[in-house]
């Protein structure tokens, strides 16, 4: 890129050298004067100056104030900011007494007060009475748009900022301003909530107390939280998180913006899930079954002895089954008793994980600017990583295309645009940005993606990236752990002496629950009693994301630090963890800490725990050496449509636990491709019939234009027990 | 050197004092009048109506400088309005052992919720019975206090403290 030409702006007298074309709000910013802003978003795409508060007088311009946000810095450029202008300081002053004609005085009652810019700019910036003796306007209020926002419409402001997110960010369209001039109200479709996956961040961007969160309301003032940085651990995007706790409870979740992650976006599983954390039926004492009466409170004591008893009567007979949501400092503990103290090193990992894709890392932030992005894979990227959702919207609207291939087959599909015949494939040789995502299963860690870029030429181009989308939040932190804990190989056993099931999502997982029919004994780490009920001897609470430390690795492979938001009602797992394995001979420290430096030297090269940071750093590309894409998965043959399974965003013992999300789950629905519903004479909200060697499942059809024929894609809870192939019919 | 003199001079002081009024009064029993501004302990206000004053916002809490105030609002419910406003504060706590009686929550209650009484008495022999509770602090007090005529003092009552 060309180094852009720096102009000389005199700002309050001040004169700034910036590059030309910055905002004029940004370039005060830089001579250390605030222009103040309601509306002014740079996220959310071009200013539109609707609220008028960042009034400034500029010299050689008409001689009225001008609004700061919809002008750039031009050379020799002479701005009076309300600090040394009158005509501006009377302009903000008018602007704050014409908003507040109709804000009520809420401020008590609302729970943006303390934290609102329109308090903290009025105090600054406005009249200090109201003249106006009229009755304000009113109207009902609090309407739920969505079950997790409310919306007062008489705070609203109109500075549209929430219908810009939803316009052009999140691009669901769903948040409009209806009517016209002083008329004018937010509001969603006819009563249709607000179902859009980023809807959460409009409660973010509201100046004023107009949209907030329901979890939230009437929780805690500003003056009695505290604020722990630390990332979502609930989709491998690994989102930047700030969490607001009260009183050892979690209030409510913010974006923290990591420009290079998230840009300051999170989705609202990210943001409202934190419900499962008070879910009743979360475990907090340690279970044990005891004959007749099933699973028994047990105490800590009795509990760590009785996994004791069961590790050593497996006589290394041990499968470890992990979820993919441990730290790396858990999993890293729990391979070190498993694989020096037990000699068990059969385990049965998240997902595979393949590092060929970090020869080829890139920011997620890159995706924006990238030229030709093909996604490869049977997901929707929003379903698997909601951000690269926002990252692939915002390529499009600079103007990238974005091609989704290999719905039902991705390994084909890569093998297909490494050809040398291949259109798409030539164009992404060609390209000077290429991106390339793996969305689906079966991947192979990234490996088939990987290769398929590496015969693409994407070695030689440092502003080409790949990304795989794992399914698990932390499956590659925990992998490298596993693998890191020892060289040494053991056979798989059989039969299964003792089954290790940690997590939630490995409880819930069905190839898990099949091997624990072919285990003598289970021993579970699940967080809610649903999960462990009926199979586990002994189960061991669970803790969340939110109440642990430790470190998690992104899709990116970017190492990020988690920080403990709450005080767990349970020790958490590594306390236990490194008790048992004292037990075995093995030394495994209590602290995330001593056991991250330990686990630094091998892996994350010597890094220290303290420098992992707030805004972590990607690592620089890994030479990977000779990429040899693994061989693609035969696909299932036979009469009727290819069944593609997908997990949902709003799904999980999280969300399940959380009643505000409940709307948000997925529908009972059955996507099919164009061709195949005019085939199958299917119309999109027909009842269908899906069915499969004896099961069959009534859903709804919905059709997608992204899908290939010959496929159904339909959400793992809803496609329960089908097979492979499926033959779908009109009910 | 023995001064017989000075010391016989030094008993008179004391035997003088025999025959004048004594300034002491016999506390339990008599009680002095407070003065008219005297910030004692707190009192929590209804509307005529029976609805609490108080919205539960928590300003009182964020002036107190001896962090004694702990609030937990609700939500009102049609079928169960406790407050004037949106919000009610479901819990309301003061820690009288913490409060240093500054007077600063009554400053910044927006609806005259919490006023400072006239009340001193407040002494516990645990602890944890220091800790008022909302039900306590809406109740009048159960001891009179007496107040000195404010007739008296040339120094104004603050308006929110003149129906307390």
């Amino acid at each position: 890129m060309s180094v852009p030409e720096l102009v000389t702006v005199s700002v309050d007298g001040r004169e700034v050298q910036v590059p030309k074309g910055t905002g004029l709000v940004e370039t005060a910013l830089a001579a250390g004067i605030e222009i103040p802003v309601f509306c002014y978003e740079p996220r959310l795409g071009p200013a539109i100056g609707a609220c008028r508060m960042c009034l400034v007088e500029v010299e050689g311009m008409p001689p009225k104030p001008q609004a700061a946000c919809t002008l750039t810095a031009q050379d020799g450029m002479v701005v009076k900011t309300a600090l040394t202008s009158q005509l501006a300081r009377n302009a903000q002053n008018a602007t704050l007494e014409f908003i507040l004609v109709n804000h009520p005085l809420d401020c008590p009652v609302c729970d943006k007060g303390g934290e609102c810019p329109l308090q903290d700019l009025t105090f600054r910036f406005g009249p200090g009475r109201t003249r106006m003796t009229f009755p304000k306007r009113t109207f009902d209020k609090p309407i739920p748009i969505s079950p997790t926002i409310s919306l007062d419409r008489e705070r609203c402001i109109l500075c549209y900022r929430c219908t810009r997110f939803s316009e052009s960010v999140a691009e669901d369209g769903e948040l409009v301003a209806v009517n016209r001039g002083a008329q004018s109200m937010i509001a969603t479709f006819e009563d249709e909530p607000y179902r859009g996956r980023f809807s959460g961040n409009v409660t973010e961007l509201c100046p004023v107390g107009a949209l907030l969160p329901t979890t939230y309301r009437f929780e805690a003032r500003p003056w009695e939280i505290q604020t722990v940085p630390t990332v979502c651990g609930l989709c491998p995007v690994g989102c930047n998180v700030n969490v607001t706790t009260r009183e050892g409870k979690v209030k409510r979740v913010l974006s923290r913006n990591h420009p290079d992650v998230d840009g300051g976006w999170i989705c609202d599983k990210g943001r409202f899930a934190f419900g499962h954390l008070g879910a009743r039926d979360r475990i907090v004492d340690p279970l044990r079954r005891q004959r007749r009466r099933g699973l028994q409170p047990a105490g800590w004591d009795e509990a760590v002895d009785e996994a004791e008893r069961l590790l050593r009567a497996a006589q290394g007979r041990i499968v470890t089954a992990l979820s993919g949501s441990e730290t790396v400092e858990q999993a890293y503990g729990l391979a070190k008793l498993m694989r020096t103290g037990l000699g068990a090193h059969t385990a049965v990992l998240p997902e595979e994980i393949s590092d060929a894709v970090d020869g080829f890392r890139l920011p997620l932030s890159a995706i924006a600017g990238a030229e030709l992005i093909v996604v490869v894979g049977d997901d929707p990227v929003e379903e698997r990583a909601p951000i690269v959702d926002l990252w692939l919207r915002a390529a499009r609207r600079n103007g990238a295309e974005v091609v989704t291939t290999g719905v039902g087959g991705g390994a084909k599909a890569c093998r297909q645009l490494a050809g040398e015949d291949d259109e798409l494939g030539r164009r992404l040789r060609e390209s000077d940005r290429p991106v390339l995502i793996w969305s689906g299963s079966g991947g192979a860690g990234g490996a088939h993606v990987a290769a398929c870029a590496e015969r693409l030429g994407f070695g030689s181009k440092p502003d080409s990236g790949v990304f795989y989308l794992p399914l698990t939040p932390n499956g590659r932190g925990v992998v490298e752990a596993w693998s890191a804990a020892s060289d040494d190989e053991g056979p798989d056993p059989d039969p299964i002496g003792l089954l290790f099931v940690s997590g939630d999502e490995a409880a819930s997982d069905p190839s898990v629950r099949s091997l624990a029919e072919r285990a003598d004994a289970v021993i579970a780490t699940t967080m809610f009693q649903g999960s462990a009920v009926g199979w586990a001897d002994l189960v061991l609470p669970g803790t969340s994301y939110l109440e642990r430390d430790g470190t998690f690795v992104n899709l990116e492979g970017r190492l990020q630090r988690l920080r403990r938001a709450v005080v767990p009602p349970t020790p958490d797992e590594l306390a236990w963890i490194s008790q048992l394995a004292g037990r075995f001979g093995v030394e495994v420290s209590p602290y995330p800490s001593v056991v991250f430096g330990e686990l630094s030297e091998r892996i994350f090269g010597g890094l220290p725990y303290g420098e992992v940071g707030e805004r972590a750093a990607l690592r620089g590309r890994e030479p990977t050496g000779e990429l040899r894409a693994p061989a693609p998965a035969a696909t299932p043959k036979g009469r009727g449509l290819r069944l593609v399974r997908y997990r949902p965003l709003f799904s999980g013992a999280a969300v399940e636990r959380v009643p505000e999300l409940a709307f948000q789950r997925p529908a009972a629905e059955v996507q099919l491709s164009p061709q195949d519903a005019r085939r199958l004479r299917i119309k999109a909200g027909d009842e269908v019939d899906v069915r499969s060697n004896g099961t069959s499942r009534r859903l709804r059809a919905r059709i997608d234009k992204g899908l290939v024929a010959g496929v159904a894609r339909i959400a793992d809870e809803h496609a329960e027990e089908l097979q492979a192939t499926v033959e779908v019919a009109r009910a | 050197m023995p001064q017989p003199l000075d010391t016989v001079k030094g008993f008179g002081v004391t035997f003088k004092q025999i025959f004048k009024k004594p300034i002491t009064q016999e506390y339990p029993e008599v009680k002095r009048p407070v003065y008219p501004r005297f910030r004692g302990r707190h009192r929590l206000w209804r509307f005529e109506n029976g609805l609490e004053k108080c919205v539960g916002c928590s300003l009182c809490a964020a002036a107190c400088p001896a962090d004694c105030i702990r609030v937990v609002a609700a939500e009102n419910t049609p079928d169960n309005r406790i407050s004037a406003g949106e919000r009610y504060a479901r819990i309301y706590e003061i820690n009288m052992s913490r409060c240093i009686f500054c007077g600063y929550c009554e400053l910044a209650c927006p609806f005259d919720a919490i006023t400072l009484g006239n009340e001193y008495e407040i002494s516990e022999y645990a602890r944890d019975d220091q800790i008022y509770t909302k039900d306590m602090l809406l109740a009048p007090p159960i001891k009179r206090t007496p107040v000195a005529d404010a007739e008296l003092y040339d120094t104004p009552i603050p308006y929110y403290k003149e129906h307390a």
